[in-house]
């Protein structure tokens, strides 16, 4: 059989006909089809998605217990995307008709297997061995501390994707723990390491993050002429991290800072901080400011470097200073209102990003969502980028 | 200010008591359905179902842990599929609030404004599913004039909001059962008008488990929306042995 996915799905469903004889094993999983349009240089573009995730959960006795979700996506649509259609001319011109190929994110169908891990609860300890999701940091768009992920700022609560590790927690009483992670990589230099310490003060919680990785950074325009590839910097990237969550007069706040030093390029920081509240009339409300000093202030600053790194998430951000506004309101029992808008401090563009969820059944939701640029031509936001939206439909099994 | 936030309401303790009751004020009958609504430990499992404006049904399942006269709570959601395995971890009676989401495996520590939310879009917020000490905390008790509701011989007491408190309501009014201090009824009024009538908590099917008499179902009618949720346990035990280590963000994730 070509497509080695079906394999793993017909897997799933011969343990799931196995499973009814097996109650320890738990299998349920979504189905989510995504309609993604953008108008870009006065064309509408549209990209369809189809994925299936299946959730295996089993405890194999009260101390170990397996988890393993497999994925499959189709694509159809506009499946490649040219980086440089987003940008402005004076970014995208100068690059070679013939090299405007390097340029473009593929959008295939896959399958792959995202989380898969065997957790033993050990005294005042657990131990996580595999590939599983690993989130740190307490910012809601941004994470300053997280080394592994990086969110989409139009879509920021979407699942992360797992990674390959071992990890270890400590539990001491008194609201404390300690969690080591060891993700590894080829060698151990260019494997990850992390080290958390969590403690309670008042009613705030304290991280304390000592990270050690590999970044892999790209120069998006240095390339050798008989490569096809750019021309890539591996570095140690040291991080030391603090992040906070907890109430000040009433609002809901959270800090999170980041200093970390390279190994070869310059050093940066990354600061969050945010705050939420809830009305009596139930609508929320919430603010987040960004810094990241390996951005720029000056969007006549920005380069093709710069840009294409963003898009391939390499970098978390190409402006300095953001800020992240979000309002919404249950505007029925089974429909959430809501609006973002993420703002570019440091060029003053911005992002109006309305949503709107709406739960169609029991487990079937459906989410709605328009991004419009209005910033000017170059900036973070600028209005060049397209605007457009996606609907979402997800059904849970 | 503490406040017992949750389903204590309706994993209710009872020392029976047979009193003379006329001699009673609004206060102290407060304070006999507080020390009610906070049981020493409780295990509990619940169906909530919510009939939404558009007639359509939201059935959720969930369990729920309680300690410590409701100063620790843990609520996992076992069905629907969408939020299964969701937990909220509620200390410090509720002044400290955790919430899991297992989707991103993300843990995420909450203000107590969190509680007035809508809990999973239900007419119950957070702050309405328990009523414990902010009943003494945020408002005063005046003993009105005893009725007769849902053929129960009831102390009728208001409540009124203290002028330095935040609760989300303006009065409360509630009937409590003579012979063992149960609120049976409680009319809500709205935050800013204290004579709009926003929502009206029903209890019944009292049954006396472990010992102690339990609504087996609280109908909570929304006047302002037109909508009800109804809660109905499916199994309840009392005062029985919890390890601190389930209040953790530990057993959060399990």
């Amino acid at each position: 059989m070509k497509n080695p996915g079906i394999l793993v799905i017909a897997f799933f469903v011969c343990l799931s006909a196995q499973s009814f004889a097996l109650e320890s094993i738990d299998i349920y999983g979504y189905f989510e089809s995504q309609y993604m349009g953008t108008r870009l240089n006065n064309r509408f573009h549209q990209l369809y998605s189809n994925k299936l995730r299946i959730d295996l959960t089993s405890a194999i006795s009260e101390k170990i217990d397996f988890g393993a979700n497999f994925n499959y996506i189709t694509y159809h649509g506009k499946t490649n995307w040219n980086i440089l259609e987003f940008l402005s001319n004076k970014i995208a011109t100068g690059i070679s008709p013939e090299n405007q190929v390097l340029y473009t994110i593929p959008f295939n169908d896959r399958n792959y297997l995202d989380n898969c891990y065997i957790r033993f609860a050990l005294p005042f300890s657990d131990l996580t061995i595999g590939k599983q999701q690993i989130s740190l940091g307490t910012g809601y768009v941004w994470n300053p501390t997280d080394v592994y992920n990086i969110k989409d700022v139009f879509d920021p609560t979407y699942e992360q994707p797992g990674h390959n590790s071992i990890r270890y927690d400590i539990y001491i009483p008194g609201g404390i723990s300690v969690t080591t992670v060891y993700s590894p990589e080829e060698s151990w230099k260019m494997s990850t390491k992390l080290f958390n310490l969590k403690f309670r003060l008042s009613h705030f919680d304290f991280h304390i993050s000592a990270i050690e990785s590999n970044w892999n950074f790209h120069d998006y325009e240095q390339r050798t002429p008989e490569s096809r590839f750019f021309e890539g910097v591996d570095e140690c990237r040291r991080l030391i991290g603090l992040s906070t969550a907890g109430e000040i007069f009433g609002l809901g706040t959270w800090v999170e800072l980041a200093q970390n030093y390279m190994e070869k390029s310059q050093n940066f920081h990354e600061i969050v901080c945010g705050f939420d509240y809830t009305f009596d009339f139930q609508t929320y409300i919430m603010m987040e400011y960004y810094r990241n000093s390996l951005a720029k202030n000056d969007y006549q600053d920005y380069t093709l470097t710069d840009w294409i790194r963003l898009y391939t998430s390499e970098q978390k951000a190409i402006s300095k200073d953001q800020l992240y506004m979000m309002i919404q309101h249950p505007i029925t029992d089974l429909i959430d209102f809501g609006v973002s808008q993420i703002i570019s401090l440091s060029d003053a563009s911005i992002a109006f990003v309305p949503t709107l969820n709406y739960s169609m059944a029991q487990d079937v939701d459906v989410l709605f969502y328009f991004n419009i640029n209005i910033g000017k031509s170059g900036t973070a936001y600028a209005h060049e980028s397209g605007n457009g939206g996606l609907a979402r439909v997800k059904l849970y099994f | 200010m503490r406040r017992i936030l949750l389903f204590t309401a309706y994993f209710i303790l009872l020392i029976p008591t047979i009193t003379s009751s006329q001699s009673y004020s609004g206060k102290e009958i407060i304070e006999k359905v507080n020390e009610l609504l906070n049981p020493e430990a409780s295990y509990g499992k619940a169906s909530m179902t919510i009939l939404t404006t558009s007639g359509d049904v939201r059935t959720f399942i969930y369990e729920q842990w309680s300690k410590g006269k409701g100063e620790k709570n843990l609520v996992r959601y076992i069905k629907p599929v969408r939020v299964k395995d969701q937990a909220i971890l509620m200390l410090n009676n509720a002044d400290d609030i955790w919430s899991y989401f297992p989707r991103t495996r993300r843990i995420r520590k909450l203000a107590t404004h969190a509680k007035k939310q809508k809990m999973q879009g239900s007419d119950f917020s957070y702050e309405d599913m328990g009523s414990g000490d902010t009943f003494l905390d945020d408002y005063s008790a005046k003993r009105l004039e005893d009725e007769v509701k849902q053929g129960y011989e009831c102390y009728k007491v208001e409540l009124n909001r203290n002028v330095d408190s935040d609760a989300s309501y303006s009065r409360i009014v509630i009937w409590i059962i003579k012979e063992n201090f149960y609120p049976i009824c409680l009319n809500y009024y709205h935050e800013n008008d204290e004579t709009f009538l926003e929502k009206v908590l029903v209890q019944s099917e009292i049954r006396i488990i472990d010992g102690i008499p339990t609504a087996m179902k609280s109908v909570m009618n929304n006047k302002k929306d037109n909508t009800r949720t109804q809660i109905e346990l499916i199994n309840i035990k009392y005062n029985i042995d919890l390890k601190d280590d389930l209040f953790t963000e530990r057993s959060l994730k399990k």
